[in-house]
């Protein structure tokens, strides 16, 4: 298997308050694994150190192999023009889709294609289509964001993130902002993606998309990663009380089977 | 009092205030354009988190606008040059005094335009591997400058009736024209009343099209 994401023993800590605790974890090509855990876990925060929207405080991040940063006296330094480098590779989607309001549909999904990779115009507006096509949403290149509903703005911006051709994509409770009649569509495209082979870190409430999309699922509490494992395994037969604890908490109002 | 009107001799001197409509103009342009240009660099180092650009920029917006333009003028014709032996002609002192105010009063309006955009929009520039720089041109400032037009064309108003304040330094302008008319025909009367006329004339058509603008603007969000 190739190894895209590999991170080291990573800490992070908001002044006093510390996140991420120490965290050790293998991404492979073409595996989705989905990060849970209750709110203040850390689960966020360890996915934006991926793509260092978060510089970590300690420990190291290696994309296909590669140590991003120089360390130096035993400390690491990034320099922002190697970390633009570096999300180029890897697509972010966030909760509230930050889409540009100025800009169409089509525009939005060529605008990291033209302004950053540097594509001709023709070029990025064929990506952009067939992006945006891959979505379900090729009919809506000409519309501006407000004009669509959340469940669509969520995935052009998907397409957005594709359209970079990354190495990786970083999902951040990207269904948390949607109304829940929304949220199939996205966790669909999502899991079209995964079956396309596409390698995906996903933070999400979503158990069910957990259970069926997902290779391994990791557990973090207090800023480690607490269980990991198959998500049968993991979400069915959890050996952690803490687990059994989050699982139950969340499926406190399904339905009976 | 009763005041017979007579514009004749206004009339008659009609090219000495074009002269100086001219010359408004000029000054206008020039002003307009270092105030709302340096107003956008002064407003980013406001916005910036390094205090290296902060506090300068604070420090400068906070002299200029609690200082009057008036003030300034006189100051950079009068004492700039003994202070430092450079000399200022009027057209330079009024530049600078109303150059400078015009920057720290539209700095504070950037820097509100571009903190009202939601962080989310720099976020999502920079996971597509963005630079700071490309974000700033491409994703917040066309959002930005579109909800601050209302402020920046206001601004723009005052500066092209800022422009008579360079007449203190006798700088060839409007006003000062109608100065001379006035004091060679004894009529200040119409000579000022003229000045008024010709600054509605020429700012009414303005103001009326910015209000189309702006509609225009407002309509595609």
């Amino acid at each position: 298997m190739t190894e895209i994401v590999r991170i080291e023993n990573l800490k992070k800590s908001f002044g006093e308050l510390a996140v991420l605790t120490g965290i050790d974890m293998t991404v492979d090509a073409g595996e989705t694994v989905v990060l849970l855990g209750s709110s203040g876990s850390g689960k966020s925060t360890l996915l934006r150190c991926v793509n260092f929207m978060e510089i970590p405080t300690e420990g190291q991040v290696f994309i296909h192999g590669e140590r991003v940063g120089d360390q130096r006296n035993g400390k690491m330094h990034y320099r922002e023009r190697d970390l633009s480098a570096l999300r180029t590779r890897i697509g972010m989607v966030f909760q509230h889709f930050n889409l540009f309001p100025h800009m169409t549909v089509l525009q939005n999904v060529m605008e990291g294609q033209v302004t950053v990779l540097k594509r001709a115009r023709g070029e990025a507006e064929d990506k952009a289509r067939s992006q945006l096509d891959r979505v379900g949403l090729a009919d809506k290149a000409d519309e501006y964001p407000a004009r669509l509903s959340g469940g669509q703005k969520q995935r052009v911006a998907i397409a957005r993130a594709l359209a970079m051709d990354p190495d990786v994509m970083l999902f951040d409770e990207v269904t948390s902002a949607l109304d829940p009649e929304l949220v199939g569509e996205v966790l669909k495209t999502m899991r079209q993606l995964a079956e396309d082979g596409m390698t995906m870190i996903v933070v999400t409430h979503e158990l069910g998309f957990a259970y069926h999309v997902a290779n391994r699922v990791l557990f973090l509490n207090e800023g480690k990663i607490f269980e990991q494992g198959e998500p049968h395994q993991v979400l069915k037969a959890p050996s952690t009380t803490r687990m059994r604890e989050f699982l139950e908490g969340h499926s406190l109002f399904k339905l009976p089977d | 009092m009763q005041h017979s009107w007579d514009f004749a001799t206004i009339i008659e001197n009609w090219p000495v205030l074009w002269v100086g409509l001219k010359g408004t103009v000029f000054i206008f342009l020039v002003t307009v354009i270092f105030g709302l240009g340096g107003g956008l660099v002064v407003g980013m180092g406001r916005y910036s988190r390094g205090r290296l650009l902060r506090w300068p920029a604070t420090v400068f917006v906070e002299v200029f606008r609690n200082t009057p333009v008036l003030v300034q003028i006189i100051w950079f014709y009068y004492a700039f040059p003994i202070l430092t032996g450079i000399e200022v002609d009027p057209f330079l002192a009024a530049v600078l005094g109303i150059s400078l105010n015009t920057m720290a009063f539209s700095a504070e309006i950037y820097r509100a335009g571009i903190q009202s955009i939601d962080p989310g929009q720099w976020e999502a520039g920079k996971a597509i591997g963005m630079s700071y720089g490309q974000t700033l041109r491409r994703i917040i400032l066309p959002v930005a400058i579109k909800r601050i037009l209302p402020a920046l064309t206001n601004r723009g108003i005052e500066v092209f009736k800022m422009s008579t304040l360079a007449s203190v330094v006798a700088y060839v302008e409007t006003l000062n024209q109608a100065k001379l008319i006035a004091d060679l025909n004894f009529n200040p009367i119409e000579a000022y009343t003229a000045v008024a006329v010709i600054f509605f004339v020429v700012l009414y058509p303005v103001v009326q099209a910015t209000y189309v603008l702006e509609r225009m603007m407002s309509r595609s969000d």
